[in-house]
């Protein structure tokens, strides 16, 4: 491939091959601070590829694959190439990742402990976990946490954050500018902006942490606090895992011993601000 | 008369089973799959399991009661009505009548998953 | 070409020594493509290695046994839903070298089921299979007529709750095929599961395995998977006895120029030597097209690839058929 770039995201490394320099530049720019992968050997290959062979230069369009792809995955505009190289990095994770228990949420840290927040895309555990991660936690990840299946414990993924929509110019109220990527306007889930974690979770991104509270926001509703039953945690994390049944017997080992110790609630709330609170309040209760 | 079928456990170390606070896992290790199952399965799956091989059995219908065989297998065997005799000890089934088919779908439904043979 | 890095590895593992970072990447990557990783992660299981390998070999190797176990169980469920027709029932493939514990099985990808049966039995077998929870994965009447009339298997089903696709087939070739294998052999020199949860089905002699391996990288397919086949056709050749007729078994089968074919690739890629032989024309493009992967895992040698996917479809449909099968796919694509 004309153009790469190899980085380290956590426990996870990536060498990223693309047709066209520009997404190659951005990934440079926003993972500066990120270590290159061990002994220059990494775990996954991504590829940005021209959808057919003449669309390099003609309406450019990128076909995102690698080792793992999906068959039908739609081709996307150049413009939108970060973002293409985003996805083509969760593709990697949540198809091929074995050597933890990934569960589609955001998570942040505190004293060693760490918050796990799941839910739907829009149920705005994202933004949450990127306001956490300016306001005296360590962001661990806005897109997966990764369950240790001997020890318990969470590790991060702090790949960028990926904002949407409303969340954009929440976060550009908090965080300097020259963390921020492009605007993407107009993607299949509206516009993203990409923002670097903070120096601290990048520079601490090996350090696990145990799971002490479980979340599971929703964003849009009164303030309302409900404890979830163990059955339906377990339902709900299996449903937000990728790699849940792959892992056959650890991944029941750890999930069931993650559902049998650590404490779940749901958590309506009608702003940002809101949420805060909340959290804040149930982090006290849950120590 | 037909022969009632008869049902025993699968061996012990196919299963996982873990009872969460309102629901019970069950992991089957030769198809790696996850059961959530609510009563009575579980019971069903213990009363299979705790039958010791020698145990009088509350009836005895037809050949190939466990203790009979050259091979016995891990479990003994029993029919669906002594399952039922076991579970009415820990439960109240309501009418015997009403109780015995929902039973026996319960084990057909097992038999298809794994977690109990057909004897 | 560095898919010549993978053929190397698989045939020598201590030349592994020898790679830098980058022919490691380049390794990893056409590994995964060929879905070789995890036979190379057994090859490889007690070389010297650098420490980031070692994780990506053992999780490879991890979901290989977690792949076989699943693939039995798929047996399985198939043996007691068919159990009732008294018939003999042979597992094919990936699944048969896992249940019978053939050299391939280290390691090997496995995908569907495939199992073969008696053609007069194809309704009950159908039958059964639905009735235990399988459905069909095509809705679409054209693909199920041209599978039902031309093809030497059911349509592909699907189980409705385990999501695992089974094929259920009565030859090894489409009857549309030039070599037309003699399928009733298959079946009465097939060999008995003695042990374990699948005893009661069977696995093809080590001699039709061979057969069955050949015409279906050669005679049947475009080529693509076509290095996991060739290690699979490398390894039941090394564990083939010498008693054993091969010869013989292909001439009665009509596959004597695949077997042949598929010998001379499997020695001249996988098998130990100091300087590979010579191959004849028609097999060195075929190698070129087997290692037609590049150093980011993916595909060149894109004309030759399409190419194949006619040779494909003329090998195994005479040229009319040929003609009305691409009439109605490429009316089909363009009504949308």
């Amino acid at each position: 491939m004309r153009h790469s770039i190899a980085l380290t995201i956590g426990p996870a490394s990536f060498r990223i091959g693309s047709a066209w320099p520009a997404p190659i530049a951005q990934l440079a720019h926003l993972y500066r601070a990120y270590p290159t992968p061990p002994e220059g050997i990494a775990d996954f290959t991504v590829r940005l590829e021209p959808s057919k062979p003449w669309r390099r230069h003609i309406r450019p369009s990128i076909h995102i694959t690698g080792d793992h792809g999906l068959a039908d995955a739609a081709p996307m505009a150049l413009a939108h190439g970060l973002l293409a190289a985003e996805m083509g990095m969760n593709l990697q994770m949540a198809l091929g990742w074995r050597r933890h228990l990934l569960l589609h949420a955001s998570c942040v840290e505190k004293d060693g402990r760490a918050l796990v927040m799941t839910g739907e895309s829009g149920s705005g555990k994202s933004t949450l976990a990127a306001q956490l991660g300016e306001r005296g936690w360590r962001l661990m990840g806005d897109e997966f946490a990764l369950l240790d299946l001997h020890s318990g414990q969470i590790f991060a993924f702090p790949r960028l954050i990926s904002l949407k929509n409303a969340a954009i110019s929440v976060m550009e109220a908090e965080a300097a500018p020259d963390r921020f990527g492009p605007l993407l306007r107009a993607t299949a889930k509206g516009d993203i902006r990409h923002l670097s974690p903070r120096a601290d979770a990048v520079a601490r991104m090996a350090e696990g942490a145990m799971p002490a509270l479980l979340l599971f926001p929703r964003y849009g509703f009164a303030p309302e606090i409900r404890t979830v039953g163990q059955g339906e945690v377990f339902m709900r994390l299996t449903q937000a895992s990728t790699n849940y049944t792959a892992l056959g017997e650890p991944g029941f080992t750890a999930l069931t011993r993650f559902v049998q110790t650590v404490p779940a609630h749901a958590i309506d709330f009608p702003s940002g601000e809101d949420a805060i609170a909340l959290v804040e309040q149930l982090w006290a209760e849950a120590r | 008369m037909t022969v009632p079928t008869r049902y025993r456990a699968a061996p012990a170390t196919d299963l996982i089973v873990r009872a969460l606070d309102d629901i019970t896992l069950i992991y089957h290790r030769p198809s790696s799959q996850t059961h959530m199952v609510a009563s009575p399965v579980p019971e069903i799956l213990d009363a299979l399991r705790t039958t010791p091989l020698t145990a009088p059995l509350p009836e005895r219908e037809g050949p190939g009661v466990g203790s009979e065989r050259s091979e016995p297998p891990a479990h003994a065997t029993q029919t669906p009505a002594q399952i039922l005799t076991t579970l009415s000890t820990h439960f109240d089934l309501g009418d015997p009548a009403t109780a015995r088919p929902v039973i026996a779908a319960h084990l057909e439904e097992m038999v298809a998953l794994g977690l109990i043979h057909r004897a | 070409m560095t898919a010549t890095l993978l053929v190397q590895t698989l045939r020598d593992p201590a030349s592994a020594a020898r790679l830098s970072a980058p022919d490691w990447n380049a390794l990893i990557a056409a590994a995964r493509a060929e879905r070789l990783i995890g036979t190379l992660a057994y090859r490889l299981e007690h070389a010297e290695v650098p420490a980031p390998v070692r994780p990506i070999l053992a999780d490879a190797r991890t979901e290989a046994v977690r792949e076989a176990r699943q693939a039995l169980w798929e047996a399985d469920r198939a043996r007691a839903a068919l159990a009732p027709l008294n018939i003999p029932v042979v597992l094919l493939k990936g699944t048969a070298y896992a249940a019978a514990h053939l050299s391939p099985a280290q390691g090997r990808f496995i995908g569907d089921l495939d199992i073969l049966v008696p053609r007069a039995a194809l309704d009950a077998v159908e039958a059964a299979l639905i009735a235990a929870g399988w459905e069909w994965v095509k809705p679409d009447p054209y693909d199920d007529a041209y599978y039902r009339q031309w093809m030497h298997e059911l349509p592909p089903l699907i189980h409705r709750d385990r999501d695992r696709m089974i094929d259920v087939h009565h030859s090894i070739l489409p009857l549309t095929a030039r070599p037309k294998p003699d399928a009733a052999a298959l079946l009465t020199d097939s060999i008995p599961i003695s042990e374990g949860s699948l005893k009661g089905l069977r696995i093809l002699s080590p001699t039709d395995r061979i057969c069955h391996a050949a015409a279906h990288m050669l005679a049947d397919g475009d080529l693509s998977g076509g290095l996991r086949n060739l290690w699979d056709i490398h390894c039941l050749l090394t564990d083939l006895a010498p008693s054993e007729d091969l010869p013989t078994r292909t001439a009665h089968h009509g596959l004597t120029a695949p077997v042949a074919q598929a010998q001379r690739l499997a020695r001249h890629l996988y098998a130990p030597h100091e300087k590979p032989a010579p191959l004849p024309l028609q097999d060195r493009l075929i190698a070129k097209r087997l290692l037609a992967t590049n150093a980011w895992g993916q595909e060149t040698q894109k004309p030759l690839r399409m190419g194949y996917y006619l040779r494909s479809h003329a090998l195994r449909m005479p040229p009319m058929m040929l003609a009305r099968h691409l009439v109605t796919k490429w009316r089909k694509g363009h009504r949308g």
